[in-house]
């Protein structure tokens, strides 16, 4: 009889073309829209080496020491400049122009810099060659007070930068606020799963719909039933969920961190809340079903909001002022969990995330059971 | 017995849907539940079937109390919804597969019973059809077939003609009376009396939750006063006139009701002739006339004051 249902329950959902679109490629549409407006805030953030040229005195004197500290900074991966060396003055002034580099020094006795306008690229530029004049400055008076104290390994001392401030990751993945996006948008269309538990529940409660009076006639025990139907809107709702997750995984690079495993266990925990939550609200609710999809929709959509689906800062703000709602808020719960996954290498805020989730999960069921177990209504 | 009802009480806080009802039901009947709407006929199948909860009473079905969790009851009970009760999201086949496959395990008997249920209902051509492609009277079909595909001993059919075109109607009622034939006992609610009377071997007439009359039709007619019914199609008649035929032998009442003259008679007495030759004697011009039998609808007049359509 378990199969029967299952089968037949399997059917009537995955046909069910408007649930399937909201649930699978509504979000895969978002997640899709999010990629091509955030990716570019990634972008912007990410700092790429400064085009820059060096025009030399002809004194060796003064262009030797400078064009090893031009060379120190622009070698390897986090190189800060691509320097080039200009042959003169009207070769730097013509590749300015062009706009192949972003400014040129000019060195000797004064290291002079040429920019054509203002911006990020050419402040760093005149932070490094007034840090440069600085430290010049510092050696050559040293030498020329406490000539000694260079042979004291001054030089190097001059050369490094001494960090006071000892910087903790909290994990080893690089923060990233983008993925935030992504993982409340996963928790949206895990909480949209609601949908599926309102249709099951709608079928199963004869006060609810002809169908399930006819079901509720047949002599199949109602709460089997009921599990049976729930198993298949599960299967499909979880598929639809890692269907997501690749999407975003394999399609738009977003990254989950390592633990993959974890995170197709919160998919799977979040798709049950998604339809307890759902077969909660549709058992409590006697009236219409217009009233019940737009309970759902609101929750899951403020609680998406709140979450920082559609602004990033909400979620600290609620964190700061309302710290009750991050744990009542399902959809903050699953975006958390997903996060603390990526970013942190403990579980415990994972754990504690999971927790709450699974907390819910039970008290949905239980509520939704003790609502749907009624064997005969007292209206229909 | 098949089913035996004894004072069925249900409220809905002050107003009471079944008042005291008592029924009793006997194998191979097609038992009639005939009543306006309101009158309690769906709220007392819905009782019966331990669907909706009651105040007071008793039922059993066949010999057995009827709970929700009956399950030996259930499987020999076959419902037909007021409204069609199917699923969008499966064909025709899909859907009375569905339904069967919860009162049969078997697989083959499983497809069997499907495919003479879709044969029963004639809608071997739909079979691949979505519910929403269908027209009204193919749906009520459908909606038939999944309630007896598993070949129940008991039917419950809840006004299964509602918004059906007078085609799809005699199918509906021919199959009704051809379930019974195959040995199947028929609960059968309508408001529409000429189905009823057709159909049904014995029938209970419901107003406001109560029993008013029960009987063979025969039996529910000889309860009345009223023998036969005479309607003149006329355009003049003075009042005098009137009073002349008021005072014909065996004249219960005479009304004039737009064109029409409605003559009613007591049991016993023939006044169609004496009605005619009466117009004629007077030189009275008609159109039409005609003689009637009285119907339950003048049974649930006589008795309530009202039209079984009201």
């Amino acid at each position: 009889m378990f199969a029967h249902v299952f089968r037949y329950r399997f059917k009537c959902l995955i046909r069910d073309k408007q649930l399937v679109f909201w649930t699978l490629l509504f979000p895969i549409l978002l997640a899709t829209f999010f990629y091509l407006a955030f990716m570019n805030l990634n972008d912007d953030e990410t700092f790429h080496p400064i085009d820059a040229a060096v025009v030399v005195s002809g004194h060796n004197q003064y262009d030797a020491p400078f064009k090893s500290a031009l060379n120190s900074v622009s070698k390897g991966k986090k190189r800060l400049f691509n320097m080039k060396a200009a042959s003169n003055q009207e070769e730097a002034a013509e590749w300015l122009k062009q706009g192949k580099i972003d400014g040129y020094y000019t060195s000797g006795k004064t290291i002079k810099l040429t920019v054509k306008e203002s911006g990020f690229n050419q402040s760093i530029m005149t932070t490094f060659a007034d840090q440069y004049r600085s430290s010049n400055s510092a050696v050559m008076q040293i030498a020329s007070d406490h000539p000694e104290a260079l042979q004291n390994g001054l030089l190097n001392d001059v050369g490094n930068r001494q960090n006071y401030v000892k910087e903790i990751s909290g994990g080893s993945a690089e923060p990233n606020n983008i993925l935030n996006y992504f993982y409340s948008l996963i928790a949206m269309a895990c909480l949209y799963g609601s949908f599926w538990g309102m249709k099951e529940v709608s079928d199963i409660q004869a006060n609810i719909t002809d169908r399930a009076a006819r079901v509720n006639m047949a002599p199949v025990h109602k709460l089997k039933a009921f599990i049976a139907g729930s198993s298949a809107a599960l299967v499909i709702l979880y598929t639809e969920i890692l269907i997501l997750l690749t999407y975003l995984r394999l399609g738009l690079n977003i990254s989950f961190g390592p633990r993959t495993g974890y995170v197709l266990l919160t998919a799977l925990v979040g798709s049950v809340l998604g339809l307890s939550f759902g077969a909660f609200i549709s058992a409590l609710i006697k009236k219409g079903g217009g009233l019940k999809v737009a309970i759902l929709m609101v929750v899951t959509m403020v609680g998406s909001f709140l979450s920082g689906m559609m602004f990033l800062d909400m979620k600290y703000i609620i964190a700061e002022y309302l710290p009750p709602l991050v744990w009542l808020n399902p959809v903050n719960l699953l975006t958390d969990a997903f996060y603390a996954l990526y970013y942190y290498d403990s579980l415990n805020r994972y754990a504690l995330n999971v927790g709450a989730m699974l907390l819910f999960i039970v008290l949905f069921s239980a509520a939704t059971y003790l609502i749907v177990r009624r064997r005969k209504y007292a209206s229909l | 017995m098949m089913i035996h009802v004894k004072n069925l009480v249900k409220r809905y806080g002050d107003l009471v849907a079944l008042d005291h009802l008592s029924l009793d039901i006997k194998e191979g009947e097609i038992f009639g539940l005939l009543g306006p709407n309101g009158s309690g006929k769906s709220t007392a199948i819905n009782c019966i079937l331990s669907l909706l909860s009651y105040d007071k009473g008793e039922v059993e079905i066949f010999g057995k109390k009827m709970t929700p969790d009956a399950y030996a009851i259930k499987r020999n009970i076959g419902i037909v919804m007021q409204n069609v009760a199917v699923f969008d999201e499966l064909t025709v086949y899909e859907n009375i597969n569905y339904f069967c496959g919860l009162y049969v395990r078997d697989k083959a008997e499983q497809k069997q019973l499907v495919e003479e249920a879709i044969a029963f209902v004639e809608l071997e051509d739909f079979r691949k059809f979505y519910p929403k492609k269908l027209s009204g009277g193919l749906l009520r079909r459908l909606n038939i077939a999944c309630g007896i595909a598993h070949k129940p001993k008991l039917i419950f059919l809840d006004e299964p003609t509602v918004a059906v075109d007078p085609q799809s109607r005699n199918k509906i009622l021919e199959g009704i009376e051809k379930l019974n034939a195959q040995g199947a006992t028929i609960v059968y609610t309508s408001h529409y009396m000429e189905e009823v009377e057709q159909i049904c071997s014995r029938i209970v007439i419901l107003d406001k939750g109560r029993v008013i009359a029960s009987g063979t039709k025969e039996e529910l007619k000889a309860m009345i006063t009223l023998g036969e019914k005479i309607t003149v199609e006329t355009f003049s008649i003075e009042e005098a006139q009137l009073c002349q035929l008021r005072a014909l032998p065996g004249v219960v009442s005479v009304d004039k009701i737009d064109k029409r003259l409605i003559i009613k008679s007591g049991k016993g007495t023939n006044n169609l002739e004496s009605v005619l030759n009466f117009l004629k004697n007077n030189q009275i011009g008609f159109g039409r006339i005609y003689s009637e039998l009285p119907t339950l609808n003048d049974v649930f007049l006589e008795i309530t004051g009202k039209q079984l359509r009201d």
